[in-house]
């Protein structure tokens, strides 16, 4: 009786049941972090100049990126082109920038400085080893034609990204 | 009086728990690319390193061989306890490298100067070497653990100018009998003990023997017994036996009336005695 009540419970399921999805999930772990290791600020030596320079009494922001998987990545470094916020202005902004390595984890990765391709305002470096890698970025923003900037507070951003290869 | 001082300060040694505290050192090659060890606050104890990180910038020209060493010696030895090398041959120099080591919390005892050095064409600015370590303070005042070096001057200043002498019990001559007094009495005791032991197993032996010939005796008596009452049963039956109709009654007949001789068995019988006969003479004939 036992038996007979079991096998009609599997019959019955077995014609309930037409069709499953099972779902099939993983995880990747990122292999290139990026951190920001020094926030940059402008600096303002003239009234028409912002400048992330040290001797324009700024700060050069700094990223850092950590690769753990070598010639995988590439780093791309965008130095900014237009404040992401800022008074209203009424004439334009003259941006010049660029990005360089500045501290390396390995002798070898002395080498990106040299190898780095820059077009327009974005720097593309060739990680090629794994280690801890950290650009600098200057910006000067100047504005119209020796205009004073208006008052108040500015920003700009500088787009780091990692690139897989 | 001391025996209390001492006492209290003991109990206070010992629930006084250890905490480790943590630091950095400054720049270690500010001041030349070699340097001493003598870091942590002083008196501090179980000073032990647990990270070195360096940065430098090396001076080359991009074709010339440069090899450089960050490392510690190990006290005492020629060998490195620690001794990381950035290798720059054929690259270029001026970007400054960065390096960071967890160290597995090594005492500051076994670590030696430290030392930056460059090998090839080329050199070395800027440098930073900087250690991690912890430590805990225990020992920054002295009496908080009998550990701790300077403890027993401590308990002396704290105490004043009491003239104090060390006390040997072994050398005190009352104590020294009295060891041995103890000595002797627990040899007696001992020996007393010895002989209680055997003549408690001398009796138990004794008993045993005789346990056993009583347990023998009732395991015979038993099996007469036994024998006695099996014997009545095991031959009752036979003296109960009766004939089935009371006689035997004759079955063999014969025939004529008349039994013959049997003259084969003569003639055979007759053969066998003549053999006899001949056999015995047989003894007083033979010719010597």
């Amino acid at each position: 009786m036992k038996k007979l009540l079991i096998a009609s419970a599997l019959l019955a399921s077995a014609t309930t049941a037409l069709a499953e999805s099972t779902p099939i999930v993983g995880n990747v772990q990122t292999r290139c972090l990026i951190t920001t290791d020094t926030n940059g600020v402008f600096g303002n030596p003239l009234p028409s100049k912002l400048s992330t320079a040290s001797g324009d009494g700024g700060v050069v922001p700094v990223v850092r990126y950590d690769v753990t998987l070598a010639d995988a990545y590439l780093a791309k470094v965008t130095t900014p082109t237009a404040f992401s916020l800022s008074p209203s202005l009424s004439d334009s902004v003259t941006w010049t920038g660029s990005t360089q390595v500045s501290k390396t984890s390995d002798a070898a990765m002395s080498g990106y400085e040299a190898a780095k391709i820059t077009y327009g305002s974005t720097t593309q470096f060739d990680l090629t080893k794994a280690g801890s890698t950290w650009f600098s970025s200057t910006a000067t923003a100047v504005y119209g034609v020796s205009k004073s900037f208006p008052g108040g507070s500015y920003t700009a951003i500088v787009l780091a990204e990692c690139i897989a290869k | 009086m001391i025996m209390l001082v001492v006492a209290l300060l003991a109990i206070y040694a010992t629930n006084a728990h250890s905490e480790y505290l943590y630091g950095l050192t400054g720049n270690m090659a500010g001041t030349g690319h070699t340097w001493g060890m003598n870091i942590g606050p002083s008196g501090s104890q179980s000073l032990k390193i647990n990270g070195v990180f360096y940065q430098y910038t090396p001076v080359k020209n991009t074709e010339d061989d440069m090899v450089v060493h960050v490392r510690n010696k190990r006290f005492g030895t020629n060998e490195y306890i620690f001794s990381s090398t950035d290798d720059w041959s054929g690259l270029p120099g001026g970007i400054p490298i960065t390096k960071g080591f967890v160290i597995d919390n090594l005492p500051i005892e076994l670590w030696g100067d430290g030392s930056i050095d460059v090998e090839g064409s080329g050199s070395v600015v800027d440098a930073n070497v900087v250690y991690s370590y912890k430590y805990n303070n225990d020992c920054l005042t002295p009496m908080s653990d009998p550990s701790c070096s300077g403890y027993t001057d401590a308990v002396l200043a704290m105490m004043g100018n009491t003239k104090i002498e060390a006390y040997d019990p072994l050398s005190d001559e009352n104590i020294a009998d009295l060891i041995d007094e103890k000595a002797e009495l627990d040899e007696e005791v001992q020996q007393e003990d010895e002989e209680k032991v055997k003549a408690k197993d001398k009796l138990q032996r004794m008993l045993s023997g005789v346990n056993d010939s009583i347990l023998y005796a009732n395991v015979t008596s038993q099996n007469l017994l036994m024998f006695a009452m099996s014997r009545s049963n095991n031959l009752n039956p036979y003296y109960d036996k009766r004939l089935a109709g009371g006689e035997y009654k004759e079955t063999v007949a014969l025939n004529d009336g008349k039994l013959p001789d049997n003259k084969k068995g003569a003639r055979v019988g007759l053969a066998q005695q003549l053999l006899h006969t001949e056999m015995v003479n047989a003894q007083y004939n033979q010719e010597d």
